[in-house]
């Protein structure tokens, strides 16, 4: 069964993220970057369903710049076969649908029978490349997904919703967007890395659609103001000055 | 989860900026290798000890092992984790491929194992082991040896052990009992106890291959009349499947102050006279044979006390930056002051610092040694090859010996910084402690490894290697900034050099008249000697670097020294800044507290002070 997996490099969890004083973006001096944890999910699931099947052929693709490269061969030294970069410039930016746009070009007219993708990249926080992805190749779409059973041209999914959880079933080929919980990612072993580095990888250079939606300006959320302890003599001296308090400062009653 | 065992950025300097790490790949042996393999192994590993390996760290020092019926029960977790590390490959990374392994360099070795023995040294004892003992069959087994023990040991299907004390023969192994019976078709049997034998029984593998050190009987007495045997845990059959027990009995295992989540046991081969083991080697080549596992277990256990100090450092680090305690230094008047972080404090930061020196001077110690290894098995050159390899012999002993005792020493000072706390073991670090102790004790113990300094590496080669250390020395320092951050520690560092290269002919005067007791008296205060002065080499390496990639940072952002503001900015914007910051830091303190004590060392030695023998048994204590 082939198939392909949406990556994309995003800082490490761990990275403590800092906004350049001009607020153009972020400093990415000394900032590890790893794969997105969710599109890792993607990664490990397309590898046990090809594992599964006993034949086929996983195809990472990614979009970013040159450093995306390490990503693409951790997922190469995980299992994947090939990879493809498109590649655009350390700062380059466009929107989800430019995004989407780039990878849905590279991935049509190929014989994928799923595209898995994260459920949303842990960086922007978007969660539109997959849905958007799928509507432009006129594929169904499953998000939020943290079981896949494949069974020929069907697969039946369970996604998280609130309170519960929904079985789906799709017709393939069809996107299908990672959750965590839908399994555990594998490391990368030795004799995996080794076999990584003669594994195609295509990079190819892309130029992006101007965006539709533009960023003005990168900050950090307000900082959050100290508590205050509401002194008094008693409980009821104290809930007292709680009342006027929420009334009179916060305005909440 | 976050990393608290080993400073990531900290390792990148030391292979990429101090040692030449991308250079090895011009060399055909590490021709197929690249820097995005060797970065993606390390990141790998990283994540393998983090999220897999130091999990089972605190679990399985409380679990412990136990020993009953003979059975032998080593930590749950050890199970997972065992069988995550052999899928990874991870047991021989720096072999040859053509053994199995992934013929990584052996600098990329020692960056793994800092990483994997600091997240659990209990627990990578085990494939360790069985790594050291499959390197003994690879070198010196028969191709059928091979075949049916080394492909599954390398492979960590089974395990490994070194079985060489015995209850009357621990530093001193000439004086083993365990005897080898011919049995007529070429193998042997094995009588005898071997006492404190690591991971020398557990279920985490199907069967166990131990290389014991035993006497062919009639063979003369003394290390001249041994000779190792392989002897299995189970026979192997024929179709190389494990067969029936190979009578090797487990008598208990010892209850220890630390590493207790590796099974340390007693062995009794053959109570029923029924223990089979093959001739490893030629006869009577025993220790010869066995050293060269010595040799790998030396370096292994000076990156243990790497390996804890690492952890227990960046623990403290951690620590320090969130426990509130006191007020700053300039309100210390005022009781209504905000209570600031530890860090703040001048006492703490001293510890601190102190730590941070001896960390980084370890790291580098032991990765330069990894990568002299590396460049003898690279370099075409003859007299360059020596030169590397002597390196490697010369430093062993203090890696072992002083990775295993400051490891140790930056533990405890970890707990200090904890304060009551760390005294707990609600808090890591004083397992880290416990567990590194034995690192001093072990593998020759550092009182051995001091007098093979003095009687054997020091005058080796004609005293070439200690003379090529000193240029090597001379030659790297000189690179600093000569009115730079780290002149004085520079001045001081020549002035400990010339007392180190001075003791060296003072000893071969003592030794050319007969005052012998003279350098094995003072054997151990020269390691400290040479260790300090070693240490201070590799901080003023690194700190010559760091500090002239710190003035480019200024110079780039336009920060000058004197605009204290835009300097804090600096190190708190810019990780590299502050990096490169901490390095020149670390050299300099070491260069005003630690060197200036070196003279003061070669002085006591030169006074050929004898107290030491001098005393009376019977006045060590009067009762």
């Amino acid at each position: 069964m082939n198939s392909a997996v949406i990556l994309k490099q995003v800082p490490d969890t761990e990275a403590l993220i800092k906004v350049k004083p001009d607020g153009t973006g972020i400093v990415k001096e000394g900032v590890k970057f790893v794969i997105n944890p969710y599109d890792e999910f993607g990664v490990e699931e397309a590898l046990k369903k090809k594992e599964a099947a006993g034949s086929g052929e996983v195809t990472i693709v990614s979009i970013g710049p040159d450093r995306s490269v390490e990503s693409i061969r951790t997922a190469l030294a995980m299992g994947a076969d090939k990879g493809v970069l498109l590649k655009i410039g350390e700062d380059e930016y466009s929107d989800a649908l430019a995004t989407a746009k780039a990878l849905a070009e590279e991935l049509k007219g190929k014989d994928y029978k799923i595209i898995f993708c994260g459920k949303q990249a842990i960086d922007d926080d978007m969660a539109q490349i997959g849905p958007m992805v799928a509507e432009l190749m006129g594929l169904p779409c499953v998000t939020v997904v943290t079981k896949v059973d494949v069974s020929g041209d069907k697969a039946v999914c369970s996604r998280e919703i609130e309170g519960g959880k929904e079985i789906v079933e799709v017709a393939l080929p069809a996107v299908i967007s990672c959750q965590k919980g839908l399994n555990e990612p594998r490391y990368a072993s030795l004799p995996g890395i080794m076999k990584a580095k003669k594994k195609p990888l295509d990079i190819k250079d892309t130029k992006l659609d101007a965006p539709k939606a533009t960023i003005d300006k990168w900050e950090n959320p307000p900082q959050r103001a100290a508590g205050r302890i509401i002194e008094g003599d008693d409980a009821a001296a104290k809930a007292a000055a709680l009342v006027k308090a929420l009334r009179q400062e916060a305005k909440v009653i | 989860m976050a990393n608290l065992l080993v400073d990531i950025r900290d390792q990148q300097f030391n292979l990429y900026e101090m040692l030449d790490l991308e250079g090895l790949t011009k060399y055909p042996k590490f021709g197929d290798y690249s820097k995005d393999m060797f970065d993606m192994v390390l990141s790998e590993a990283e994540k393998m000890a983090v999220n897999v390996i130091f999990p089972s760290n605190a679990e399985g020092d409380k679990e412990g092992c136990s020993y009953a019926n003979g059975k032998v029960t080593v930590p749950k977790s050890f199970e997972d984790v065992y069988k995550k590390f052999i899928e990874g490959g991870w047991i021989t990374i720096s072999d040859d491929a053509e053994v199995g392994g992934q013929g990584f360099p052996e600098v990329i070795n020692a960056a793994t194992k800092e990483l994997f023995g600091a997240a659990n040294f209990a627990f990578i004892m085990y494939p360790g082991l069985a790594h050291g003992a499959a390197k003994l069959v690879e070198i010196y087994g028969t191709d059928e040896q091979k075949r049916t023990y080394m492909d599954k040991m390398y492979s960590g299907q089974w395990g490994g052990t070194m079985c060489l004390t015995e209850p009357g023969a621990g530093s001193d192994v000439g004086a083993l009992k365990t005897s080898a019976k011919p049995t007529g078709d070429g193998k042997y049997k094995i009588t005898g106890t071997k006492i404190f034998i690591s991971a020398g029984d557990h279920e985490l593998t199907e069967n166990i291959i131990h290389p014991v050190l035993a006497r062919i009987e009639g063979a003369p007495a003394g290390t001249k009349g041994i000779s190792i045997f392989l002897v299995p845990k189970y026979r192997v059959n024929s179709d190389g499947s494990v067969g029936d027990f190979n009578d090797v009995n487990t008598g208990n295992v010892e209850h220890k102050m630390g590493i207790k989540g590796n099974a340390t046991c007693t062995l009794n081969f053959g109570d029923k006279d029924d223990c089979i083991g093959e001739l490893l080697g030629d006869e009577g080549t025993g220790m010869r044979v066995m050293f060269n596992m010595m040799n790998e277990a030396r370096l292994g256990v000076g990156l243990q006390g790497l390996a804890h100090s690492t952890a227990a450092y960046l623990h403290a680090v951690d620590y320090a930056k969130t426990r509130l305690q006191g007020s700053d230094l300039a309100n210390f008047r005022n009781p209504e002051a905000p209570r600031v972080s530890i860090i703040n404090h001048p006492d703490i930061r001293r510890m601190l610092l102190w730590m941070k020196s001896q960390v980084e001077g370890l790291r580098a110690l032991m990765y330069f040694v990894a990568y002299a290894i590396d460049m003898s098995h690279s370099v075409e050159d003859q007299v360059e090859k020596d030169r590397w390899h002597g390196y490697v012999e010369l430093l062993t002993p203090i890696c072992k010996a002083w990775g295993s005792d400051m490891g140790f020493r930056v533990t405890e000072y970890a707990i200090q910084v904890y304060g009551g706390y760390g005294f707990t073991s609600e808090y890591p670090v004083e397992q880290f402690m416990r567990d590194c102790k034995i690192a001093s004790i072990y593998e020759g113990t550092n009182g051995i490894q001091a007098m093979d300094l003095v009687a054997r590496k020091l005058g080796q080669n004609k005293g070439m290697n200690f003379i090529n250390f000193i240029t090597l020395m001379t030659e790297t320092v000189s690179k600093n900034q000569p009115d730079g951050a780290l002149k004085d520690a520079v001045a001081e560092f020549e002035k400990a050099k010339n007392a180190m290269a001075d003791i060296g002919g003072f000893f071969a005067q003592c030794g050319a008249s007969g005052k012998f007791l003279v350098p094995i008296g003072n054997a151990y205060q020269f390691l400290e000697l040479m260790s300090t002065v070693t240490l201070g080499f590799f901080l003023l390496w690194q700190g010559a670097i760091a500090e002239k990639k710190l003035v480019a940072i200024k110079k780039e952002k336009g920060v000058k020294d004197d605009d204290w503001v835009a300097v804090a900015a600096l190190y708190k914007d810019s990780k590299d800044a502050a990096y490169y910051q901490g390095k020149v830091a670390a050299a300099k303190f070491y260069g005003a507290y630690i060197l200036p004590h070196v003279e003061a060392m070669a002085a006591s030695i030169k006074k050929e002070d004898m107290s030491i023998m001098e005393i009376a048994e019977s006045a060590f204590a009067s009762s």
